[in-house]
């Protein structure tokens, strides 16, 4: 386990683990948390002990699988004492037997053990990473942001993977070889105590080398994962945008940048690899001092009659066979350092407080929405909203309308419940937010950013997310409803089609119909859309706004729109500034009133106004 | 490369030839290292037999001194060797990392159709590792072939029956360890399949959080991963329980082997034909033979795997072109002057259209498709299916991309930004320095984004633009092909993300810049249309109308649909 010296508190700062895997550029990012060695246990050691008697079990057939295995060697030797002492044939059949037997036997107790070994190991692996990903899903959006989506994202693949291929290759074999170990120096000091003792004289050199190798090796890998992350982070930005490439003719520079990255990983790869190599040829010493110490016991053994030539061979062939299972065992120390390491990064996200529902939450009466004295900031001495207060009534249609860093994204996020404000207060339905607590919250406030993102597997799941128990008749419904239901149908499998991350390509447009259907399914009573129809192109744009009217109807909404037709056709106009209200009213009453609103709607309504007119 | 294109066996063949010296030197020195392992238990046998049986302590003194030598060279030889070996496989595949970066970022295109960026990615690492790792595992081969030969030798010299049976008995066993593999391997592939799968979902779900949060479905998420995380349990159970009764297996048949050998051995031993230290370096060589035989079964595996990795990357470095190279360069300086006649591409059905140099032309197209293929034909992505398009009087398809394109820059709406700078992005497609970079920083409005920006115009930009808002990205692209000042300049909705105030500006702003070079708006933005000379309406696939944005407005209630909605 590595010494991390993070803190319990969910706001950790950044540790030396952190730190490797952060995306370069970033290094006042409050990355999310790591575990100490005691809170890791504190999280393992349940899960383990709910599987006890599984564990006691697995340990006790490997031991007796390795034990059968170990008479092996004394068989052999045994043989040999029955030649040397010339016996006859015949004083070779039991042996023989017995050593087919411990054969067999050997291998049923290595096959069970192994089994429950990774039936222990993968159901504990199972829990743990549920455990990670149910904490991670419901963390405070905030929170993931301050420590930036790469931290979360590397530990959900790096990590886990990691944890998992340990457990699948090491542990099976890292088992098997501690017990070989265990048991092969009982069987050397069951032959002659003395054997046992004098191969340990190979111990310091394992120690030192052990040691020598982790303290290199563990930056040299930290540094080689960071830089693979960073060939892999280049091929996505080259690749991801090759028609940019293209067209400003940057293919030499991306080429370049793309072998830059691959050389530093190739050279942080040989650099572990001379480590790994230096390691094993160090145990090399090992073996021939814990050889050469053997061979020589049984040579003064054997010389005063202590035991018999049998004996001294099989001592010899019991630490020859002793190489393989220390050479894994001692190399798999390393693997077990680094699922360690990713181990305590999970724990330290697993143990992180989620957010916090009130004992009793209330529920909103209607859906209603007032924003008092509402203000926040981001970064201290920068605020981004100032005092800002807003009643908009139930079922009412409202748009927030002002120039890029208004402030509309932020009180959008405020009244969703994704940040909590720095100052004043929101209530829903007539209920304070705060006692709502962020399920409440979200039970009654469903919005949808510019951002969109199609869940990866079968339309219908994405769908469904919204509304688990939905029928297909019921998504459907959805579909119609917001006019998405003739483009699914013409999809390659239909509501079956596998969309999102290695499936059929949405287009933007179709991808916030989804997030749109999404909302009729969830059927909140207040609708936030955060230029939801932006990034979809200006045909799309028109498309998805009447989607969303059709969403929107029944529910109280608020719309941040650039799109001023989307604000014409509102109840209410809200106009906010250097993150103040300025204006509220009509689209007609601001219009006449010639201020900031009637600004935005002129220039907005010059090319189409004067087009018409002229 | 591209012409004919490569074989995977060409991609296999040459990784390994570029590191010719490596290979070679990792292969000896890896031969000499598996030699002195054979050696090992045969000096064993030796010290029993010369000194421990016979108690002379010059006996032990001389074969200790042997296994102390031996074991020097055991070690060194392998040292040197695997760093040989590791170095070639890395090379190679950085190499090839190479070549397929060159191939698919190639100005002529192709080999990124169909592919998506994480595919091509991948085959970039981990295809490209495998490649290479053929590199640092055929030393392996070969010293294992080499310390099979050591052994066979050794044994037949004790004896040649008993070498005879350990040599013939080998194979089978292994064939046996092979037949008994094989549901294993099926099984760790759907084992495999599911932890993908599971992962996948994991990613997946964390990389839309913000969405997911939006519409608090964090608990149906949650069940979501649950269901395929223990999916992936029992995929993994079912494929851990017949891995360990195949490492069982071979155990117990290795077990028997090693006996049946130990006794053949001592009835030779008995009737003297070998001595004791025979017996007991032929059951040490036996036990050591499994480990090159059970090397050159991996190395076979690797084999495998490195084959099916350089299919893959010589599907992509032989994708064909989607342009013809074509040779000219076009005429300097450039009018910008566009002709297209019939052109027909996909969603284009007959385009014919005429821009005079030095025109600011909208050009409004109700169906997306229409608009995106236009963009193609004109970036010269694609030839089109029917048609011409030319530049000062010369055919593209006459032209070389890359000079096409240093002519008529085609900035795509969905533009995308790179790690770096804000100035550095700005300052992509041309050669000009920040003081440069002004005019159209102010035109895009760009100079306001870096105004909120930290650092200004130093501030990073990490993964792909994402740190910026939407209109904070398209204002910064737009600020980058204005900077570029291409003859002709063709940008897609570029102001989709910007308020209205903003992008009445810009469009001002982009018309002044851009003042006596062709530039092409493709657009319903009325706002920049309005400032086109005139606007070009393309629908089901044709020039359908054509004038003055203003006398379209007016004239035309289709396109007031489209523009004024």
């Amino acid at each position: 386990m590595t010494a991390t010296s993070a803190p319990a508190a969910p706001d950790a700062t950044t540790n030396e683990n952190g730190r490797t895997m952060s995306t370069a550029g970033t290094p006042d990012r409050a990355l999310l948390p790591t575990a100490t060695g005691a809170q890791t246990l504190a999280v393992v050691g349940p899960l383990l002990r709910r599987h006890r008697g599984l564990a006691v079990v697995a340990v006790t057939v490997l031991l007796v699988g390795t034990g059968i295995g170990l008479l092996t060697a004394p068989l052999l030797g045994h043989i040999v004492d029955q030649v040397v002492q010339r016996r006859g044939a015949d004083a070779l059949t039991w042996p023989m037997i017995l050593l087919v037997a411990v054969a067999v036997g050997r291998g049923a107790a290595t096959a069970v053990g192994s089994s429950l070994v990774a039936r222990l190991g993968e159901t504990v692996l199972a829990s743990l990473r549920e455990q990670f990903i149910e904490r991670a899903l419901r963390l405070p959006l905030e929170r993931v942001e301050k420590a930036g989506s790469g931290d979360l994202t590397s530990r959900v693949t790096g990590d886990v993977a990691l944890i998992a291929q340990t457990v699948r290759q090491a542990l099976p074999e890292f088992s098997r070889s501690v017990f070989t170990i265990v048991l092969t120096l009982v069987g050397l000091a069951v032959l002659d105590w003395r054997f046992a003792l004098v191969v340990l004289i190979a111990a310091p050199v394992h120690y030192f080398t052990v040691r020598w190798y982790m303290s290199r090796a563990i930056p040299v890998y930290a540094a080689h994962r960071v830089a693979t992350g960073a060939l892999q982070h280049q091929l996505l930005d080259s690749v991801g945008g090759v028609r940019t490439v293209r067209a400003f003719r940057l293919t030499g520079r991306h080429v370049d940048l793309v072998g830059e990255r691959s050389q530093s990983a190739v050279d942080l790869a040989l650099r572990g690899n001379r480590l790994v190599t230096g390691f094993f040829s160090r145990l090399n010493i090992a073996e021939f001092l814990g050889l050469t110490s053997v061979l020589v016991t049984g040579f003064f053994l054997v010389d005063n009659g202590s035991v018999s030539i049998g004996t001294a061979t099989a001592a010899a062939l019991y630490f020859h066979s002793l190489f393989n299972p220390l050479n894994a065992a001692l190399v798999l120390i390393d693997d077990a350092q680094s699922a360690g390491a990713s181990l305590a990064r999970l724990v330290g996200v697993s143990t992180l407080p989620g957010e916090v529902e009130p004992d009793r939450p209330a529920a909103p009466a209607d859906g209603s929405v007032r924003v008092t004295a509402l203000s926040h900031t981001y970064v201290t001495g920068r605020p981004v909203l100032h005092d800002v207060d807003l009643t908009v009534r139930d079922g009412e249609r409202v748009a927030l309308v002002g120039a890029s860093g208004a402030g509309k994204t932020t009180l959008a996020k405020l009244i969703a419940g994704i940040h909590q404000p720095s100052g004043g207060s929101v209530a829903l339905g007539g209920v304070d937010s705060r006692e709502l607590g962020p399920a409440g919250i979200r039970r009654a406030v469903t919005l949808i950013s510019q951002e969109v993102h199609v869940f990866a597997g079968a339309l219908s799941d994405d769908l469904r997310l919204a509304r688990p128990e939905a029928t297909d008749d019921e998504l459907r419904a959805a579909l119609e409803k917001v006019d998405a239901l003739s483009w699914v149908e013409e999809l390659p499998d239909g509501l079956a089609t596998v969309v999102g991350e290695g499936g059929h390509r949405l287009t933007v447009t179709q991808a916030q119909h989804l997030a749109l259907a999404r909302l009729v399914l969830a059927d909140p009573p207040v609708a936030i859309l955060d230029e939801a129809t932006a990034d979809a192109g200006s045909a799309g744009a028109r498309t998805l706004e009447t989607a969303a009217a059709r969403a929107l109807s029944g529910r109280t909404s608020l719309i941040v729109a650039h799109r001023l037709t989307q604000a014409a056709t509102a109840d209410r106009v809200v106009v906010l500034d250097g993150g103040r209200v300025v204006e509220s009213g009509t689209h007609e009453e601001l219009v006449a009133a010639g201020g900031r609103y009637a600004a935005l709607w002129g220039a907005w309504a010059e090319s189409r106004r004067e087009a018409v007119t002229g | 490369m591209l012409d004919g294109g490569p074989t995977g066996g060409d991609v296999l063949r040459r990784a390994i030839a570029g590191q010719r010296r490596h290979v070679a030197g990792a292969s000896l020195l890896g031969t000499a290292h598996q030699a002195c392992e054979a050696m090992v238990p045969v000096v064993i046998g030796l010290v029993i037999d010369q000194a421990v049986a016979t108690g002379s302590s010059g006996a032990l003194l001389r074969w200790l001194l042997v296994l102390a030598g031996l074991f020097l060279v055991l070690s060194s030889c392998y040292r040197i060797g695997a760093r040989m070996g590791e170095r070639a496989g890395e090379q190679a595949a950085h190499l090839l990392r190479r070549d397929l970066g060159a191939r698919v970022l190639d100005p002529r295109g192709g080999a990124d159709k169909d592919r998506l960026p994480g595919v091509l990615a991948t085959i970039a690492t981990s295809d490209a590792k495998r490649v290479g790792g053929v590199a640092t595992v055929l030393p392996y081969g070969v010293s294992a072939l080499a310390g099979l030969a050591i052994s066979a030798v050794a044994l037949l010299r004790i004896s040649v029956p008993l070498g005879l049976l350990v040599l013939l008995g080998i194979p089978p066993l292994l064939w046996l360890g092979h037949r008994i593999s094989l549901p294993l391997e099926r099984r760790s592939g759907t084992e495999q399949e599911h932890a993908a799968q599971a992962s996948g979902i994991a990613t997946d779900l964390v990389s839309g959080l913000r969405v997911l949060k939006g519409f608090g479905a964090e608990a149906a998420a949650v069940d979501r991963y649950r269901r395929t995380s223990q999916d992936s349990l029992a995929a993994a159970l079912r494929a851990a329980g017949s891995r360990a009764w195949h490492d069982g297996a071979i155990l117990a048949l290795t077990g028997i082997f090693i006996a049946i050998i130990g006794l053949v051995g001592a009835h030779l031993a008995m009737s003297g034909d070998i001595s004791v230290g025979d017996l007991v370096a032929a059951v040490g060589l036996a036990q050591f033979l499994l480990g090159p035989f059970q090397l050159l079964t991996y190395v076979n595996g690797q084999l495998a795997q490195g084959r099916a990795s350089a299919d893959r990357i010589a599907s992509v470095l032989a994708a064909p072109p989607a342009v013809p190279a074509g040779a000219a360069a076009p005429a300097e300086p450039v009018a910008g002057a566009l002709r297209l006649r019939g052109v027909r591409h996909g969603a284009l059905r007959g385009v014919d259209l005429d821009i005079r140099p030095g025109s600011l032309v909208g050009v409004v197209a109700k169906d997306p498709a229409t608009a995106a293929d236009l963009l193609v034909c004109l970036g010269r992505e694609a030839v089109p299916d029917e048609g011409s398009i030319e530049l000062d009087g010369v055919g593209l398809s006459e032209l070389d991309p890359v000079g096409t394109r240093r002519a008529i820059l085609v900035a795509h709406h969905d533009a995308d930004l790179f790690e770096g700078t804000l100035l550095d992005n700005v300052l992509a497609g041309g050669e000009g320095d920040a003081a440069g970079a002004a005019p159209a920083l102010r035109a895009a409005a760009a100079d306001e984004v870096a105004g909120t920006l930290p650092d200004g115009l130093g501030t990073l930009i990490d993964e792909r633009g994402r740190s910026l808002s939407g209109g904070q990205r398209q204002r910064v692209a737009l600020a980058r092909a204005l900077a570029a000042d291409p003859p002709v300049l063709v940008v897609h909705d570029p102001t989709t993300a910007v308020d209205t105030v903003t992008e009445s500006r810009i469009a001002g702003r982009l018309r002044e810049l851009r003042e006596g070079r062709t530039t092409i708006l493709v657009t319903t933005s009325p706002a920049l249309l309005a400032t086109a000379d005139r606007v070009v309406v393309l629908d089901g696939g044709t020039v359908t109308a054509d004038g003055p944005h203003t006398e379209l407005a007016a004239a035309d209630a289709a396109y007031r649909s489209v523009v004024l909605a």
